[in-house]
């Protein structure tokens, strides 16, 4: 929470508006008419300048494009309200007192607005991404349909691409990466025992580039040539040149939702260290904390290097500018190396929560504090260090030096040391332990399980003879999909299930989250599994068509596909109905020592009516008279009984 | 030992501080490590381009303005020491001094962006024209940015010292834009190096 600043002069709660100064209050009202605002200013800029230099023609569709994906989201931005705080402290004039009115929601019309209640922006987070979950995987059904049989049926090549490119974009940056942002979000502040994070105006402003970053990258089908179709990965020069406008889209998409990590990255630091609850030392904190912790300085130190990669293609694409072209001296293979030095940590963003996940749902569900504490803190932390070592292993065919292929293998295999830290210590946290299978424990041994394949994938795929043979194929789609589905969703579906008593204040359906569990876990393995074998046998990633040899294996993925689709929809069905009519959940159902449990569900406004007081480990399952917090009235008596450990 | 009380409490429990940092300077000094990053990938990519490549630097017929550059270079090192004087003087509580320093330093900033700007027409290349026109405008530019948003940081805090803000002992409205527009300094003191020195 923001100190009590005292060169900030407060004004009075502002008076609600009338009439058609509605249209002035920030809001869904001002909305429109900024956007629309910025869009002329951005437009007239541009114009301005190219006739002042002589340039010609003056609109030049791709240049309005470009400015407009930066001028529009700025307009929508300052329409619903995200700088207006900002804007009357650097106009010195008296800021509105941090009255507190933009905390909690009290009906559904709260989520959308711009809210500084981190337990709001959370759940804003969550939906959010469960929304662009569900669209990149209507794309994904698409894409499968298509590739049912060999031949080309529904869609032509062009869209083809536009279709896988936009789902794995959709599915990594609006997905995996801000739903894990959400979950922090909600849960963080509440397990440092402190009131809110550090800067709640920039979380709320990071929540509300997300929706912008996400309807770019859907809105780019709209676009004339059609959606960006070079991949995720947007390897130059092919993004750079021969892509419709469509491609910026994603160079722009990428940078909002980058912005919006960044921010939240930094909030997360900033709480971590300066508002752990007196006693919450930072061997104290739980896993959940430690995972957000690594995870955000990967963010605040890889994620430029994308924004770099995205924006050096955006210019030769749109200023026609020479970073990848090799004639006018441009390096070509530079982009790669700049796009995975972030994109190889960004695995690990996209990883490291899930573990802190699955930490917390293990210990809890099996009754045991976890095997290894330390080891489990440290392992994340030699991630971190390793992550930023490895990049080059997805450029083994790519044509760089070949000395570098060798130095990169073995810092490839080497980062799978700590990963396997973690799976045993998984392990030997369940083994004896008095196990209860529910919803996220299910999730989150499905995520062990799962997990274990892909890593042992990767590591295939770090050995250089066997990845020059599979690169490119549908093995490497096998491996992403067990890490990414298997590993990432299973813990984000894990934690859904675990926080959703706590975030809604209502159980949900146990017997329908059993069902999805299960569906989702058959229909993944029938899904992907055989992707392994495909690869092997040489079938290439990326293509609308194959050979008929391939035919019969990739009919019975796509149905398995469809039933593994289907699953969402038990999913869907279970978080709308529980929501809204499920039974009121007890303020700590899984009888956990973390101190977001020990407060009511939903929690109180503002977390805590007073900061508690952290006097011992997080895990301590089974271990008589062990206390993690005690509150207020307990205080000075716990102090003098229990043993700081 | 649950808490089941609703929130009756209009004010939010004051946060436990639970390090010695200051929330605002330690997320600028992470705000700013992000933003090395950034500049890290465009040194790289003039790194790629220059060693990798083999570009001549600059490629032939084209030349640096490597004296104006200079002067540019001293404008804005000065401006930090001016920014420096601002913050000194608002700390022993003399608003002239703070008024006086912050205007001056927005000004020396804004002469070296308009300078920068007069001397990108008078270059006789483009970022078109080849890669290294490529990486001198894309690594100038990205400087260029840095210094407007700077400057907008710079002048909330001039005008907010006109009306009346910041005390001796409140002023952290004036130290972290001063962080900040230290940061953009010494960054512009690596692009001169390596472009036009080196
Ligand atoms: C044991 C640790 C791991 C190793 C050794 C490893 C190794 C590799 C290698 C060598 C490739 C390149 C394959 C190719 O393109 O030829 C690859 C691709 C990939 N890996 Fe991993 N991996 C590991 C864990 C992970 C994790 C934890 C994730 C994410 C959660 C992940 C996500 C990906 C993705 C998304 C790609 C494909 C990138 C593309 O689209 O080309 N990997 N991995
Ligand atoms: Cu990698």
């Amino acid at each position: 929470m923001t100190a009590v600043t005292h060169d900030e002069v407060h004004a009075g709660p502002a008076p609600p508006p009338t009439g058609w100064r509605r249209l002035l209050a920030p809001g869904w009202l001002r909305v429109p008419w900024m956007t629309a605002l910025f869009f002329g200013i951005g437009a007239g800029i541009t114009v301005l300048v190219r006739w002042l230099e002589g340039w010609d023609p003056i609109w030049k569709g791709s240049v309005i494009t470009t400015v407009e994906l930066t001028a529009v989201p700025f307009g929508f931005l300052a329409g619903i309200g995200g700088f207006d705080y900002w804007m009357r402290y650097a106009a010195g004039s008296p800021t509105r007192p941090e009255d507190h009115s933009g905390h909690g929601a009290r009906s559904w019309r709260d989520y959308f607005r711009i809210n500084t209640d981190h337990k709001v922006i959370g759940i804003q987070y969550l939906v959010t991404t469960i929304f662009f979950f569900v669209a990149a995987g209507l794309l994904a059904m698409l894409m499968r349909a298509e590739l049912a049989r060999p031949g080309m049926q529904f869609v032509d090549n062009q869209t083809f691409n536009g279709l896988f490119s936009v789902h794995a974009a959709l599915m990594i940056f609006l997905f995996v990466i801000p739903a894990f942002a959400g979950i922090g979000n909600y849960v963080i502040p509440l397990m440092i025992g402190a009131p809110d994070m550090a800067f709640p105006r920039l979380n709320a402003l990071s929540f509300w580039l997300l929706p912008i970053a996400g309807f770019m990258m859907l809105g780019s089908f709209l676009a004339p040539g059609g959606a960006f179709a070079s991949g995720w990965t947007g390897y130059a020069p092919l993004a750079s040149t021969h892509q419709p406008i469509g491609s910026v889209f994603f160079n722009m998409g990428v940078q909002w939702a980058g912005a919006s990590s960044i921010m939240t990255a930094l909030n997360f630091l900033v709480t971590i260290i300066t508002m752990r609850a007196p006693g919450m030392s930072f061997w104290r904190m739980p896993l959940l904390v430690w995972a957000n912790f690594t995870t955000s300085l990967l963010v605040v130190i890889a994620t430029p290097f994308i924004a770099g990669s995205q924006f050096f293609v955006m210019f030769d694409h749109v200023m026609h500018t020479h970073f990848f072209d090799y004639q006018a001296g441009g390096y070509p293979l530079g982009y790669q190396h700049i796009f995975w030095f972030y994109s190889h940590p960004a695995v690990y963003i996209m990883m490291l929560p899930g573990f802190g996940i699955a930490s917390e749902v293990i210990s809890v569900m099996s009754r045991k504090p976890i095997f290894g504490y330390r080891l489990m803190a440290l392992s994340l932390l030699a991630i971190l260090v390793l992550g930023f070592s490895v990049w080059a292993h997805h450029m083994f065919v790519a044509g760089m030096a070949p000395w570098l292929r060798v130095p990169m293998m073995v810092t490839s295999m080497v980062i799978a040391v700590p990963t396997g830290i973690k799976v045993f210590s998984w392990l030997a946290t369940l083994w004896d332990g008095r196990i209860h299978f529910d919803t996220p424990m299910l999730f989150a041994l499905g995520f062990v399980s799962m997990f274990v394949i892909g890593g042992l994938s990767g590591i295939y795929l770090a050995a250089v003879p066997i990845d020059i043979h599979t690169s490119d194929t549908y093995f490497v789609v096998a491996h992403i999909h067990y890490v990414l589905f298997g590993g990432s969703l299973f813990t984000i579906f894990a934690g859904i299930y675990f926080w959703f008593p706590k975030m809604t204040g209502r159980m949900y359906d146990e017997r329908l989250g059993k069902l999805h569990f299960w569906l989702t876990f058959i229909g993944f393995n029938l899904t992907f599994f055989p992707m392994h074998w495909l690869g092997i046998q040489g079938m290439p990633r990326r293509v609308a068509d194959y050979v008929p040899r391939f035919a019969d294996l990739n009919m019975f993925i796509s149905l398995a596909s469809f039933g593994l689709g289907a699953s969402t929809l038990v999913f869907v069905y279970n978080m709308v109905k529980s929501w809204r009519f499920g039974p009121a959940a007890a303020a700590n159902p899984w009888r956990s020592l973390t101190l977001e449990w020990q407060v009511s569900s939903p929690p109180p406004i503002f977390n805590f009516d007073e900061i508690p007081q952290v006097v011992g480990n997080p895990y301590e399952y089974g271990v008589p008279d062990a206390r993690h917090a005690v509150f207020n009235g307990d205080r000075q008596v716990e102090l003098e009984e229990v043993p700081t450990r | 030992m649950t808490v089941q009380a609703e929130a009756h409490a209009a004010h939010p429990p004051e946060a436990h501080q639970s390090s010695r940092v200051d929330a605002r300077t330690l997320g600028m000094f992470l705000f700013i490590a992000s933003e090395v990053m950034l500049f890290g990938s465009f040194f790289t990519a003039y790194f790629f381009v220059r060693v990798s490549a083999h570009t001549h630097w600059p490629t032939a017929g084209h030349e640096l303005p490597v004296f104006v550059a200079g002067i540019n270079t001293i404008i804005l090192v000065s401006s930090s020491f001016t920014m420096h004087w601002a913050l000194q003087a608002i700390k022993r509580g003399n608003r002239a001094g703070l008024q006086a320093g912050l205007t001056l330093t927005f000004l020396l900033g804004l002469t070296f962006l308009l300078t920068q700007i007069r001397e990108y027409s008078r270059l006789g290349f483009a970022p078109y024209t080849d890669a290294f026109g490529t990486i001198f405008y894309c690594l100038t530019g990205l400087h260029g940015a840095h210094v407007f948003v700077g400057l907008t940081l710079l002048l909330a805090a001039t005008i907010r010292s006109y009306r009346g803000h910041y005390t001796a002992d409140a002023h952290w409205g004036v130290e972290i834009p001063g962080i900040y527009w230290h940061f953009v300094d010494v960054m512009w003191i690596v692009v001169y190096t390596t472009v036009y020195i080196l």
